[in-house]
């Protein structure tokens, strides 16, 4: 026994020590709900798209039923470009679970061409040299071959350079 | 128009399967770790303040009225007396029993303290105040836990 309330238990020690272990059954399901589900339908086939407020003419992306603008449902189904524009942008040196790594992951918000202002997804970068990444660089989705994709964000691999771009 | 005009196919709608992983792991402590050994021997093990002399059971490491901590370990009779009980009718998945359980919380004799426990007693004949007496599971199948007292019975 430890001679401190507190103190961390070897595993050696846990075995001498009367104890409880748990594992809760804490499953749950996450409806993504009709635009969400629509725009993930949408990624499987390769494609993105919107949903447009005929009031305040907005491109919503990722789409939504509602338009919180106007405070109204939104009206329109609308393909976007896998094109868009990078608006902000991390070097993460820490990997997923922020464990330490050498070659940085690239991750930023993208606003897509087509869509509103002050809207986008976030991703990955690749196929470019970190140093280039900046603001207002133009890229373009590397997506995931037709039968890999699942309806996931992640059936597009990641945002590289558009053609003609550094 | 409505959101709910629009949902023509149930099937395309998705969604997302997830499982938090929350597992733990909880030590019974300084103070509890020798009451459950204890209770693998089949015997019930309280702690008594030095102070204020009151017998702690299940046993504590600090007097909450002197604030003082104690060592003195003390083995206690395993007897007591019913202090409260409920009739239970349904389990823990609140399937219906086929026979209803008696659940109390007994007081430990000459302590001041007790747990809950159960009763194999008829629900009709349980009263407060009746006296009963522990029944451990046969030593080989003791594993240090409050389930090695079987339940509670008349004397």
């Amino acid at each position: 026994m430890k001679k401190f309330a507190g103190e961390r238990l070897s595993s050696e020690e846990m075995k001498e020590v009367t104890h409880e272990e748990w594992a809760p059954a804490v499953k749950y399901a996450w409806s993504c709900g009709e635009a969400m589900s629509r725009f993930l339908n949408e990624l499987k086939k390769g494609k993105l798209i919107g949903r447009k407020c005929h009031k305040c003419k907005r491109v919503i992306f990722p789409p939504k039923m509602f338009c919180e603008f106007c405070f109204r449902p939104t009206d329109e189904w609308v393909y976007l470009p896998d094109t868009g524009t990078v608006m902000t942008y991390s070097l993460s040196y820490l990997d997923k679970d922020a464990r330490r790594i050498e070659e940085p992951i690239l991750v930023g918000v993208i606003a897509i061409d087509g869509a509103s202002e002050h809207m986008g997804i976030m991703h990955y970068f690749s196929e470019m040299d970190p140093d280039d990444l900046d603001f207002g660089l133009k890229v373009k989705a590397v997506w995931k071959p037709e039968k890999e994709r699942e309806g996931s964000v992640t059936d597009i691999k990641y945002f590289k350079p558009l053609e003609g771009e550094k | 128009m409505t959101f709910v005009d629009r949902i023509e196919r149930p099937e395309d709608f998705r969604h997302w399967l997830g499982d938090m992983e929350a597992e733990y792991v909880y030590t019974s402590g300084i103070a509890g770790d020798p009451f459950l050994k204890e209770l693998k021997k089949g015997k019930i093990l309280g702690t008594k303040c030095d102070n204020c002399g009151k017998v702690y059971v299940p046993s504590r490491m600090y007097c909450e009225e002197c604030f003082v901590e104690i060592t003195r370990w003390v083995e206690v009779p395993n007897d007591g007396i019913v202090d409260t009980y409920t009739v239970v009718h349904v389990d823990r998945d609140e399937n219906l029993l086929e026979k209803p359980e008696v659940w109390a919380f007994i007081r430990m004799e000459g302590t001041d303290g007790g747990f809950v426990h159960k009763l194999n007693v008829l629900p009709e004949d349980v009263n407060i105040g009746m006296p009963v007496k522990a029944v451990f599971k046969s030593k080989k199948d003791r594993e240090g836990r409050i389930t090695d007292i079987l339940y509670f019975e008349k004397p």
